[in-house]
């Protein structure tokens, strides 16, 4: 076997490339390390209820009376009728539960009291008002105003002084976000057939049959 | 001979150094992925805060991230919906991006369906080259 030779040329380049290669080991280690960002962070919510009743302001329109208005009425109709529909508006102020816009709803509820069930059960449908209106509003005016396309519904039974409740989340959640998304929720029955369903108002002489929100959020 | 020797010495000391600061940085790599906010390792943001939308049964469908610096830009946000009882209840992530004077991320998969009720918190971890 041939001995191989240390000069000082093969020395030469053995430290070379001896030195060569740890740097760049180095160099890439220490680069994959300065490259990575790592974080980690949590965020606590904290969960509340807030019960806005009565109402901040309701009415209902009537087509059969397009110019009145109805805002001191004790009561408030939805009726389905091939004549003429009458449309119920409930709105409620969210600022007194001071939800920030960075909050959510979980849930959201609202409850109306009827006062006088239609001789067979009807479907109510729950639309979200866009602009704002006033307890003045006319059924003319009404027609100007613009809703919602996602619905919720409920159904009225035939019972009378029964409470019915609708879920209105994906609204309030919108509303507590941006405070001017919309503007309470217009009750309708499109049925067929004529049929009236009498609900209390905020102008209720019993307080527990005003109209109700119950807002459960985190904030 | 004597200066071969010194020669061979100082490589081997050269080559000793370079590799001992490689394996420190091959260990730092290791022991930050463990931990954050390790001095080894650079971040983009001290803070994040995320909202979250449902759908009308409370479900969450997505969450929202805002308000990330633009240094965090192309980075990896993964969010944890936790519970009660520090319970992981979905986790999803997404790339930050949609950066103006501020970067977002929407997330809306989660790996589940999570009620917003049981939702009591968010966390959130940031990996990025």
């Amino acid at each position: 076997m041939r001995r191989l030779r240390l000069t000082p040329r093969r020395v030469a380049i053995l430290l070379a490339a001896t030195v060569g290669v740890s740097a760049g080991v180095a160099y890439a280690a220490t680069l994959s390390v300065t490259s990575w960002h790592l974080w980690a962070g949590s965020q606590t919510l904290t969960k509340s209820t807030c019960t806005l009743q009565p109402s901040t302001t309701d009415t209902y329109v009537t087509q059969a009376a397009p110019g009145g208005s109805n805002g001191s009425a004790a009561t408030m109709l939805v009726r389905s009728n091939t004549n003429g529909q009458d449309w119920t508006f409930v709105y409620f102020d969210l600022s007194s539960c001071a939800i920030p816009t960075t909050g959510g709803a979980d849930t959201a509820t609202l409850t109306l009291f009827i006062t006088s069930a239609p001789g067979t059960s009807r479907t109510i449908t729950v639309t979200p008002v866009l602009t704002s209106w006033t307890n003045s509003l006319t059924w003319t005016a009404a027609q100007s105003l613009s809703y919602g396309s996602t619905t919720t519904t409920f159904t009225t039974g035939t019972t009378n002084n029964t409470a019915k409740s609708a879920t209105v989340t994906v609204d309030v959640d919108a509303l507590i976000k941006n405070p001017s998304a919309s503007f309470g929720w217009r009750l309708s029955d499109t049925g067929s057939g004529n049929a009236t369903t009498t609900f209390a108002s905020s102008n209720n002489g019993t307080a527990n049959r005003r109209p109700q929100l119950v807002i459960n959020y985190e904030k | 001979m004597k200066h071969l020797s010194k020669a061979l010495a100082f490589g081997l000391a050269a080559a000793a150094v370079f590799t001992a600061c490689a394996a420190a940085a091959t260990l730092a790599v290791g022991s930050t992925s463990l931990s954050a906010g390790n001095a080894g390792v650079a971040k983009c943001t001290s803070s994040l805060a995320a909202t979250r939308n449902v759908d009308n049964s409370g479900k969450v469908t997505q969450v929202n991230v805002a308000g990330i610096p633009t240094a965090c830009s192309g980075e990896t946000l993964s969010v944890t919906l936790v519970g009660s009882g520090n319970a992981a209840l979905g986790t999803g992530s997404g790339t930050v991006g949609s950066c103006g004077t501020s970067c977002s991320v929407t997330i809306t998969s989660f790996g589940a369906t999570v009620s917003a009720t049981n939702v009591l918190g968010y966390s959130f971890g940031l990996t990025g080259a």
